[in-house]
């Protein structure tokens, strides 16, 4: 089976298969009927919309039962555009997809503010409103009357340029855009910013640490969805020459969602299929529509239950992150880790009398120190001492209720845990925060999302600026999995893959980042032995290259030999700083963390 | 000034049964943090069976209750197919998708099979033409019924919750489900029962609807369902009280909206509360922010 799945998606992912398919079409169009040609027509519109589903739901996991209004505004928008101001095609269908896209840009601020269920609602709620708006404002739309008379290559009526359009140069038109808009989606998701979606889905939080902004990269998710069912939109409106508020109701966006769903929410390949699937399943079998709305509601019941990656995690190899092409160039040039070391000027981290309340409970109770350049600095301390509240303090996951963080003696109190990452403060969590079914080697990359700076554009038209910040940092992520020994695992998803290569993962996409100081939640929880006298010579290296690290951490024999300095907190408050040595001896820290008669706590 | 009365009086009536809808979603939000998006086709088919049985010559009353037993069941088996898989593999996508596809098929099936025309729903509270006269005002007898049997249906839950050893029982699976199981609550027949009265719940609301509005067809509990909603989240998801006072807000605005500014902008007042609301206060007027502790 997977044998099969390999070669499907290399046939697929084929060059030439692919332009035989769009050139077999672009001639092969002439010689079919009038009617197959509509039918294909209304596929690719299809297709087109299905992309905005793959970019918000599939790639963001913003869930949206409004999407016919973002169709709805494209129609509307170059039907109006053409009939009314009489502006040619050319104009008017760029113009609605940019309206469309305004129109999810502006709604994705109230709808980053939720989430879940109350996004479900949201959408509903706002494609509600949008048809309202549609059957009312009968002097723009037509109201329920609807808008007849748009110009349509079916009618005859649609021009450019002078020349005269039939169905099948619509067709082909549509076709090419299509093709262009469905490799413009596959290259984007092979990007920084595609990948930043995905981590924005999976952990806020993890976005946050390795500096990428969640409300904008959720913006941007929202705009281009809009964007794409925008265009759909207005090739459909063309296409039937006439439109209603009926044909964007939440049946519509119901029926694109179970397209994608049922495709794949990951998956492109399998989508496109299930748009071309559920356009001529109605068309070639009568009885279908009878039972249309039975169907669907069996296939949303049933199918993220049973068959999670739908068509195209049958059919298919998972799709993958990293544009091909651009990592075998990557390969045939390797850089040593050393990169690491330019990143790092020596940076000190100080606390200043930081104390943070969650209510009543004070988790962090005046505490004052510094972390030095040069070192490793472990901070130990019961369950609920305050160890990982110090480091969300210090990464700017939350602003302390009072007191201050330096870095070398500039004050940073308050930022958000986005920009000191952006400075180079970078932490991993208690339990790894990546992308499940991401390789090792995409986990890590998304560490560099802050370091590369090409956009959304670039990616998905794939200029050399892109390719050329791709290449680099897909050779540092080569480095970092040399140095952290995890080459043999680097192309498996992490979900697949045992605890301890997760917590690698997640120290390489630490590293990625480019650290000046990297502060580690228990980075050797759950390793076995060999693992972490690998982990120990990887923290000893970064020690040397002059990154600053400081480390929670519970397990004795794994510092002892390890730190320069430790910190013991109890109670939000610090009760011991010195060697490991001195440490073991303190009386204070006897009683409060090993126990009393000296047995070690659990 | 009578005008407005009536549509005050009006909007309180429809609004206490979106309190009831939105009550019945607090329901199963409690237990298991999750809504069943297909409650509107459970509202349709309890007002459509009750129609039905009816004319196939039963009694109102056994009717209503056949209806309102098929739907809690079906209220169960939602919760068994659908949402408790989704639960366990998908996170919160899994059910709202699962949910919503199960009202689908109940909506897809009740076209096909009884057609999608509207029907005539009996007049199981008094006549249409019921009045009684308050603060010379003519008020309808059945907006009159309808309103104390919402408010009457919340007050008795909202006792029972507070009062029983099986509301404190959804109180404590509502605040931490595992240590409920540890506890060795019957969690899942609890969370069972919840989804069985919330979807009786619906049921009723269903039924009240159909009689004030007088037909059914098999789209008509979509907007509704969507109303509950709004007045849940404009009284804070959870809250009984709130989901009244939203429920009733929510109604007689829409109701005025209706009167004095267009018909038309009466449905759209809803949407437009509920995407302000969510953007603005997300916690409802009632409710309070959760605290994180990341």
């Amino acid at each position: 089976m997977n044998e099969i799945r390999e070669r499907l998606t290399k046939l697929i992912n084929n060059k030439y298969a692919q332009i035989c398919l769009v050139v077999g079409l672009l001639f092969g169009s002439s010689y079919m009927q009038g009617g197959t040609v509509q039918i294909l027509s209304f596929a690719l519109v299809s297709i087109l919309f299905t992309q905005s589903i793959y970019i918000l739901t599939g790639m963001t996991g913003q869930i949206s039962l409004g999407h016919a209004a973002f169709f709805g505004v494209g129609a509307y928008g170059t039907a109006i555009l053409t009939k009314t101001l009489g502006l040619s095609l050319l104009v008017s269908i760029p113009l609605a997809g940019v309206l469309a896209s305004l129109v999810a840009f502006i709604l994705s601020y109230p709808a980053g503010r939720v989430k879940e269920v109350y996004l479900a609602m949201m959408t509903l709620g706002f494609g509600q409103i949008f048809l309202e708006v549609a059957r009312e404002w009968t002097s723009l739309t037509g109201g329920v009357m609807g808008l007849s008379g748009v110009p349509s290559a079916s009618l005859g009526t649609l021009v450019i340029l002078g020349a005269k359009l039939t169905t099948v140069d619509y067709f082909r038109g549509l076709l090419l855009i299509t093709v262009c808009a469905v490799f413009f989606v596959r290259n984007f998701s092979q990007s920084r910013i595609g990948r930043s979606l995905f981590i924005v889905h999976n952990s806020e939080l993890a976005a946050g640490s390795v500096g990428i902004e969640r409300g904008r990269t959720k913006q941007l998710a929202y705009a281009l969805s809009g964007l794409f069912a925008g265009f759909a939109g207005a090739f459909y409106a063309h296409l039937v020459g006439y439109l209603g508020p009926d044909s964007f109701t939440v049946t519509r966006s119901i029926e694109v969602l179970v397209i994608a769903i049922v495709g794949g929410l990951w998956s492109i390949g399998g989508q496109i299929i299930s748009a071309i699937f559920f356009t001529l399943l109605p068309e070639q079998l009568q009885v279908f529509t009878q039972y249309q709305f039975i169907v669907y509601g069996l296939i949303l019941t049933f199918t993220l239950i049973l068959l999670r990656q739908g068509i195209g995690g049958l059919l298919f190899a998972s799709p993958r992150f990293i544009r091909p092409h651009l990592r075998a160039q990557a390969k045939r040039q390797t850089i040593s880790s050393e990169f690491l070391r330019s990143n790092a000027n020596p940076t000190q981290i100080s606390v200043k009398n930081i104390t943070m309340k969650f209510g009543g409970l004070v988790a962090v109770d005046n505490v004052s120190i510094d972390i030095p350049a040069h070192r490793i600095t472990a901070l130990v301390g019961p369950n609920g001492s305050g160890k990982s509240t110090l480091v969300n303090l210090i990464s700017g996951v939350f602003p302390p209720t009072a007191g201050q963080v330096f870095l070398n003696d500039v004050e940073v109190t308050g930022r958000s845990d986005v920009a000191m990452a952006k400075l180079g403060i970078i932490r991993t969590f208690q339990d790894p925060r990546l992308v499940p079914h991401f390789t090792v080697r995409e986990n890590i990359l998304l560490g560099a999302h802050a370091k590369m700076t090409y956009g959304w554009f670039e990616a998905g038209v794939g200029l050399p600026r892109a390719s050329q910040q791709e290449r680099l940092a897909l050779q540092q992520c080569d480095s970092i999995i040399e140095l952290l020994e995890i080459a043999d695992v680097a192309d498996q998803a992490v979900e697949s893959l045992p605890y301890g290569y997760r917590r690698m993962t997640e120290i390489g996409r630490a590293l990625m980042a480019g650290p000046k100081a990297i502060l580690l939640d228990e980075p050797a929880a759950g390793l076995s032995d060999v693992e972490m006298s690998r982990l120990a010579e990887v923290l000893k290296n970064l020690k040397s290259f002059g990154i600053t690290i400081l480390l929670i951490e519970h397990h004795m024999d794994f510092l002892t030999d390890l730190v320069d300095e430790v910190v013991v907190l109890d109670s939000g408050s610090i009760l011991f700083r010195g060697s490991m040595l001195e440490m073991r001896k303190d009386a204070g820290v006897i009683t409060a963390y090993l126990g009393v008669e000296g047995v070690e706590h659990a | 000034m009578d005008f407005f009365i009536s549509l005050v009086i009006a909007g309180a009536c429809v609004g206490s049964v979106y309190a009831l809808v939105a009550v019945g979603l607090n329901l199963t939000f409690w237990t298991t943090k999750t809504l069943h998006f297909g409650q509107g086709a459970v509202m349709m088919l309890s007002a459509m069976s009750t129609a039905l049985l009816v004319r196939h010559g039963f009694s109102e009353i056994v009717s209503i209750l056949l209806a309102l037993a098929l739907v809690g069941l079906m209220g169960v088996v939602v919760e068994r197919i659908a949402i408790r898989p989704a639960l366990k593999t998908t996170g919160s996508m899994g059910w709202v998708i699962a949910t919503l596809g199960f009202g689908i098929v109940i909506q897809g099936i009740t076209a096909r099979f009884f057609g999608s025309q509207a029907v005539a729903f009996p007049e199981v509270l008094f006549k249409v033409q019921d009045a009684v006269v308050i603060g010379g005002q003519n008020v309808s007898m059945q907006y009159l019924a309808v309103f104390c049997i919402s408010v009457l249906l919340i007050v008795v839950l909202e006792t029972l919750t507070r009062r029983t050893v099986l509301g404190t029982a959804i109180q404590g699976i509502a605040q931490d489900i595992e240590l409920a199981v540890v506890q060795g609550l019957p969690v899942n027949l609890i969370v069972s029962g919840s989804f069985f009265l919330s979807s009786v719940l619906a049921g009723i609301a269903g039924i009240l609807v159909a009689q004030i509005g007088g037909t059914v067809d098999p789209a008509f509990g979509f907007e509704l369902v969507l109303s509950g909603f709004v007045a849940a989240v404009l009284g804070g998801m959870g809250s009984s009280a709130g989901a009244l006072l939203g429920g009733i807000i929510l109604g007689i605005t829409s109701k005025l909206v209706g009167g004095y500014i267009s018909t038309a902008a009466e449905h759209g007042i809803a949407f437009a509360l509920l995407v302000l609301m969510l953007a603005l206060r997300p916690q409802g007027f009632f409710g309070r922010a959760e605290v994180n502790k990341a």
